[in-house]
């Protein structure tokens, strides 16, 4: 087993790694960039390493100061977390050749299934059913241009590195697909520093269901199941849960198998996540492979009892895999939410700033993987994750329940996040239903907060209620109830609700 | 008994509020509306309110100039408002009858420029792409108009009230 890991990523990823390895008895390596020096991640390492200034290209990108890190603190492993390095066939190969273990899959398989038309490619020939698309990049309008025609609009701008919503447009007819494909084109380069992007058919209302994968570096690989992630905005997921419900045990050991001789294919180990989308009429597609531990991997580790990123090293130091396909069971339902610092009143824009009051949720089956504190200043230079919360309950409803309880208690002041709309998500029908498409978001919730009923204006009363006990410390304000006075009844009495025109 | 008649900014919308307690208990008045609840100070940061057999707890804060209160899921920075403050934290900025300033919503790198100085322009139009956080964001104009001043480049660093553009308004 290795001594000591360095963790190439920040946020709340990093500490989850870095907690793992604690419990491993490994020791951990932060890096950071110039504006995390007060990162949780860094004061949760055992030793941290300035890698360079913010923008990520010049820190977290930077592959020969992370792997001078690693030199220079002696660490024989290097865990990605997800987006950074973490897809990087590149920095894979750069590892094995430096004799630093990547934890993550071999360099050759990272390259095909990173390639998505490469990856496409091989799953055909695996007689693996695929979303219709173009089978190679190109920089050429006139190709991209009849290509959408061949599928027919709505088609998907893509980018060949993608991953994350990163790249991704729709394009609902010739005239957009210039722009979109400009946009997708800087924002692939940006994002991956590669800018080739292609097109695929987009496949409306579809379901997003993929499936967790482990498989040991002598090929003995199996499935932990599924879980779904079609509430997404801007094409990124922002609560996942499993079970799907809307998978029967048929289709999910169909799609198991599937997923499980996909990664053969690939000749793939370590963790990754293959990927699919469920049409209306229940046909499933290979969509592409997640070739790294994902955002919402808590939601399987607490349905199926297995701690994945312990696995993650344990395969990488060489060790078999010791879980059987026959062992591996769901118990109960899992689901999690994604907080980010975004404003969702003003179309998810990103929001940084201090977090200037923080109180976490905690409870029987709530777990919290966070990568802020109080005081934390969240810096604007990277993905706007600020937690995730994740709950756990003996069936969907009660997993509904638990989670709606835990967002109000989540309370992140000072910087717009998303946890109070995630909690009416959470409590809406159609989610309630398990009928959620990956357009839910924008059916149901695009003017989101704007409104203003006549529950906003009793949040109002409320709000300035409360601004007015905090201002004003003196009188009878904020003393619980009617001081002095003694009536034998609870210190609380049913008073009047909001009411019109009213004088008292 | 005391009372107080606020002049609040909710998230830069100017709000008449009058709050006063009575036996501990709190009356909250705007406009013809009244809101009756019983006080409860959990700690320094929340409030608990009881009213219609409901339970509601508040959280709030101060940080500098504004206090940031949750109710609900919902938040708010709630500030009280003078008489010369115009309407904050609205993004764009009426300068004079015919000129308005758009401006980034959030801090971010100006990323692309998409008109240019005495360009026509629609609303909705995009005008700058402002990157934060690694995702592109439009910012486009409110008005129909011609573009006045550009006051960015691309690769400038701005912040939420840095003016980005200024629109003449047709």
């Amino acid at each position: 087993m290795f001594g000591k890991i360095l963790i190439a990523n920040r946020g709340e990823i990093a500490v989850r790694v870095i907690k793992a390895c604690r419990e491993m008895g490994i020791g951990s390596v932060a890096v950071y960039s110039e504006a995390d020096a007060t990162s949780l991640h860094v004061r949760l390492a055992d030793e941290a390493v300035p890698v360079g200034p913010p923008p990520a290209a010049e820190s977290y990108l930077h592959m020969e100061r992370i792997l001078e890190a690693a030199r220079a603190t002696g660490a024989e492993a290097i865990h990605p977390g997800y987006g950074f390095l973490a897809e990087n066939a590149a920095f894979a190969r750069l590892c094995e050749e430096r004799g630093v273990v990547f934890i993550g899959p071999n360099s050759t398989a990272l390259e095909l299934v990173g390639d998505k038309v490469r990856a496409r490619q091989t799953m055909e020939k695996a007689g693996i059913p695929t979303v219709p698309g173009m089978t190679s990049v190109s920089t050429s309008l006139e190709e991209f241009r009849s290509a959408a025609r061949v599928l027919g609009y709505p088609v998907m701008v893509k980018a060949s590195a993608g991953g994350g919503g990163k790249g991704m447009r729709i394009v609902c007819d010739d005239d957009g697909l210039v722009p979109a494909l400009e946009a997708g084109m800087r924002e692939a380069k940006s994002a991956f520093g590669d800018d080739s992007v292609y097109l695929e058919k987009y496949i409306e209302e579809p379901r997003h269901v993929e499936f967790q994968v482990l498989a040991d570096n002598r090929g003995h690989t199996v499935h932990l199941f599924e879980r779904e992630c079609s509430i997404q905005r801007r094409h990124q997921k922002i609560v996942e849960e499993t079970p799907s419900p809307a998978l029967d045990p048929e289709l999910r050991v169909r799609m198991g198998e599937t997923a499980v001789r996909a990664m053969r294919a690939a000749g793939y180990n370590n963790a990754g996540t293959v990927e699919f989308l469920l049409d209306k009429d229940r046909r499933f597609y290979f969509l592409e492979v997640n070739a790294r531990l994902q955002v919402e991997h808590p939601v399987t580790e607490l349905t199926t009892g297995v701690d994945l990123v312990r696995q993650q090293i344990l395969i990488a130091s060489g060790a078999d895999l010791s879980l059987r396909q026959e062992d591996l069971l769901q118990r109960g339902h899992a689901v999690e939410c994604r907080i980010y610092a975004e404003d969702p009143k003003m179309n998810f824009l990103p929001s940084a700033g201090r977090i200037a009051f923080l109180r976490e949720p905690k409870g029987p089956g709530i777990r919290f993987d966070s990568g802020i504190y109080e005081g934390f200043e969240v810096p604007v230079y990277y993905d706007p994750i600020l937690a995730k919360l994740i709950v756990w309950a003996e069936d969907r409803e009660a997993a509904c329940r638990r989670m709606s309880a835990a967002l109000e208690d989540c309370v992140i002041l000072g910087i717009h996040t998303t946890a109070g709309f995630l909690k009416d998500v959470v409590n809406h029908p159609e989610f309630r239903g398990g009928r959620a498409t990956t357009s839910f978001v924008g059916k149901f919730f695009s003017s989101w907060g704007r409104g203003e009923g006549e529950e906003d204006r009793e949040r109002l009363a409320l709000a300035a209620a409360a601004y007015d006990a905090l201002t004003r410390t003196t009188g009878p304000k904020g003393v619980p109830g009617r001081s002095g006075k003694k009536d034998g009844a609870t210190p609380w009495t049913t008073l009047g609700r909001w009411r019109a025109g009213g004088e008292t | 008994m005391s009372v107080a008649v606020f002049d609040f900014l909710f998230d830069g919308n100017p709000r008449k509020i009058s709050v006063e307690t009575r036996d501990g208990i709190l009356v909250a008045r705007e406009g013809g509306r009244v809101l009756e609840a019983e006080v409860r100070r959990i700690t320094a940061n929340e409030i608990q309110f009881r009213f219609g057999g409901r339970s509601v707890r508040v959280y709030l804060v101060r940080d500098g100039e504004r206090t940031f209160v949750s109710v609900d899921g919902r938040e708010f920075a709630v500030s009280e408002s003078r008489p010369e403050t115009g309407r904050h934290g609205e993004g764009d900025e009426k300068t004079a009858e015919t000129s308005f300033r758009v401006k980034s919503p959030m801090p971010g790198k100006v990323t692309k420029i998409a008109v240019v100085e005495g360009e026509e322009v629609h609303k909705n139009q995009t005008l700058v792409i402002v990157e934060a956080m690694k995702m592109e964001n439009e910012i486009k104009t409110a008005v129909d108009g011609v573009v006045k001043k550009i006051h960015v480049a691309v690769g400038d660093l701005v912040d939420s009230e840095r003016p980005l553009v200024e629109v003449e308004k047709k």
